[in-house]
């Protein structure tokens, strides 16, 4: 694996943009909110005071409601993606921030990646006061999660897919079918100038994620639309949360303020993610709150519980992992879905294809539970892969073909750490 | 981690009559080697003699910094020329005692644009001319002796000619010897560049010498540059030569430089 800090650094060197960086050059211009997590737990390792930047910065833009948006806008490249900031208008929107950002949030990967950044260099987090700035903003955006997005069953909900992570995910073919396209307009797909249209969602689901954006949007982001037509609860988006209480407990204790919160939060998480759990299937699953169907797919959305420490079905999740639908061990990293599923695709965006922040959140979770082999083997496919065609947005589970954008920024950063921390014998 | 870079003081900051004592302080800080600094009037050639001897004693000195108070840009002919003859003899020297190159700007504290009275008596391209001219000749000594030129940017107020990296990557590739290489300075990147990690990264090809020191010119660690970025830097790069500090010191050189090798090292 010579060289892949060197590359990898060189990638995150090249995407920064004053105090963010961008998940790729061309693809993606501004800072998206998942992506700037991931970014930082590789960043602490070139500089903690980049990668604390890089969190300060997202953070900075939370809305009065404790969101933290989905993408924080450039306005220098408004024409470069779309929907951009013209289409968001949120400076019209009571509580937005002065910056202008989209309405839709992501899923809560923050506090843990502020804690590991913290623990990169805890003297210049210190000196920074770098958690005592994060954590009242991280409470905040987690009382969002739980006083806006949250019902009966404790977990939250995304109104949209994008607000998954995992755009076109088999989970939201039954919510979306349900959705009317009644986006009037065009919609540009400046996307498709640097991927290949059979990698990206198709023009069909364009208009639905538009229309289902306008309305949230038009809505004023209040979360009170309750004909809203898409409120969907989702494995990763929950586990993550449980994950980040913990840390948030870690950061609460470390500068003196009550960690028992947000254990307890944790705790209660990591109870409703039962309520996700589909014995047809063996896995946990998204639940379709409209209809209050679970979707009965097989996805790596559903193995990201696997993340939550003392979660019911570990053992079943590490033996699904194994199986024939994930193939642990025998294709490139984890696939984004069941590769014996009908519904499968190895080149589509979330349909198939392998990506590295999932096979990340998978390798943590092995080393957390003691499969250190499995998880070094798991650390060293993703850099090995990312190495073998620069940094790929995802890949081909079987072929290892990249697809997508190349010199990705958290494929460059969870690459970095996973070798740094799970494999450094393998550099 | 790698221990590749040498971490080198400059000679002024070691006290000692004779280039051993330098030496054994230079080391007993921490220090791999020497940045030697070479003066006018033919003194740093007048050295040449107890320069080799200190060499054959195993005294590592990888690179000479000029030391004068004119330069190869300069606005007069018969000091431009003077400043180039004095080059090529520190170039002949670190070639005797088998060093890599030695260093200068193309002015210092000749002109400032942002300095009365702003208008400099040569225009932007009677100034590459004379630079292309000069750093040519000394790219085909050094070529000829086997080292190389470092040309260093300086920042706006200290010349008016070569701020950034990259009116120093366009110079080199006018002049087209790869014998001519950049030598970058953390103080003067921390003012001209926009990104100084992606400015060394974008001219990682050309660069040939780094020199260290912080934000407010004190040593590395007295100021706010982020050295595990620039480590992470130098890493990403591929940059395996020398790293000098060249800097006012916060205190007592003693209590100040013993803390920069560690400080480097933590972050290579």
């Amino acid at each position: 694996m010579n060289g892949v800090v060197q590359a990898a650094s060189r990638v995150l060197i090249e995407n920064w943009r004053n105090s963010y960086t961008v998940p790729a050059g061309g693809l993606y211009p501004h800072q998206w909110s998942w992506d700037s997590a991931f970014i930082a737990i590789g960043l602490r390792h070139i500089s903690p005071r980049r990668a604390q930047l890089e969190l300060d910065t997202l953070l900075s833009a939370q809305w009065a409601d404790g969101r933290i948006p989905q993408i924080v806008f450039d306005t220098r490249r408004d024409d470069s993606y779309s929907p951009g900031a013209a289409f968001w208008r949120s400076e019209l929107i009571p509580g937005a921030p002065s910056v202008p950002t989209a309405g839709l949030i992501q899923p809560p990967n923050h506090a843990l990646a502020v804690w590991m950044v913290h623990q990169s260099d805890p003297t210049e987090s210190a000196r920074r006061r770098f958690l005592e700035r994060a954590y009242p903003r991280l409470a905040r955006w987690h009382d969002y999660l739980r006083t806006r997005r949250s019902g009966p069953s404790g977990l939250a909900h995304v109104v949209h897919p994008w607000e998954s992570g995992m755009d076109n995910s088999p989970y939201w073919d039954a919510p979306l079918a349900a959705v009317v396209d009644d986006f009037n307009g065009d919609f540009p797909r400046p996307d498709l100038d640097h991927a290949a249209p059979d990698q990206r969602p198709s023009n069909a689901e364009y208009g639905k994620y538009l229309s289902l954006a306008a309305r949230y949007r038009d809505h004023d982001c209040s979360d009170r639309d309750l004909d809203h037509r898409f409120r969907v609860e989702d494995p990763a988006v929950n586990a993550l949360w449980a994950r980040s209480e913990i840390a948030l407990a870690e950061i609460a204790g470390t500068i003196g303020a009550d960690p028992e919160p947000h254990r307890v939060r944790a705790a209660e998480l990591r109870q409703s993610l039962e309520s996700l759990w589909d014995p047809t299937i063996g896995m946990y699953t998204a639940r379709d709150l409209v209809t209050g169907q679970l979707q009965p797919y097989r996805t790596v959305s559903g193995l990201i519980p696997l993340l939550v420490p003392g979660v019911a079905h570990a053992e079943e999740l590490l033996a699904e992992l194994a199986g024939p639908h994930f193939a642990l061990g025998e294709v490139a990293l984890v696939p984004s879905h069941d590769l014996t599923a009908e519904t499968f695709d190895p080149s589509r965006y979330w349909r198939g294809p392998s990506w590295f922040n999932t096979a990340w959140l998978v390798a943590e979770a092995l080393h957390a539970l003691g499969r250190h082999e499995h998880a070094r083997a798991l650390a060293v496919d993703a850099a090995a892969s990312a190495m073998q065609h620069d940094f790929p947005e995802y890949i081909d589970p079987h072929s290892r073909a990249p697809r997508g954008t190349l010199r990705f920024s958290w494929t460059a950063s969870l690459s970095l750490d996973l070798m740094t921390r799970i494999a450094p014998q393998a550099i | 981690m790698n221990a590749l870079n040498a971490i080198c003081v400059q000679e002024q900051y070691l006290a000692g009559e004779t280039m051993t004592e330098k030496w054994d302080l230079a080391q007993s800080w921490g220090f791999d080697g020497i940045e030697l600094r070479g003066k006018g009037n033919g003194e740093f050639l007048e050295r040449l003699p107890a320069l080799k001897k200190a060499a054959a004693a195993g005294i590592h000195m990888p690179t000479v910094c000029v030391e004068m108070d004119h330069f190869v840009g300069d606005f007069d002919a018969d000091r431009r020329a003077d400043a180039l003859s004095q080059m090529t003899d520190q170039l002949r020297v670190i070639a005797e005692l088998g060093g890599r190159g030695a260093m200068t700007p193309a002015s210092w504290g000749m002109f400032s644009r942002r300095l009365p009275p702003f208008e400099p008596p040569r225009t932007p391209e009677e100034d590459t001319a004379v630079l292309v001219d000069a750093f040519g000749q000394l790219g085909a000594t050094a070529q000829a002796l086997g080292v190389q030129i470092y040309l260093e940017p300086l920042n706006r107020y200290e010349d008016h000619m070569i701020n950034r990296l990259e009116d120093a990557v366009t110079l080199i590739k006018t002049i087209g010897l790869d014998t001519v290489k950049i030598g970058a300075d953390t103080y003067h990147m921390n003012i001209e560049e926009a990104d100084p990690a992606a400015a060394m990264l974008a001219a990682a090809p050309y660069i040939g010498h780094l020199q260290a020191s912080d934000s407010n010119r004190l040593e590395p660690g007295a100021g706010h540059i982020d050295w595990a970025l620039f480590g992470a830097t130098v890493r990403a790069m591929g940059y395996t030569g020398p790293i000098a500090i060249e800097s006012r010191l916060s205190g007592p050189a003693d209590e100040a430089l013993p803390l920069v090798p560690p400080l480097l090292r933590r972050h290579l």
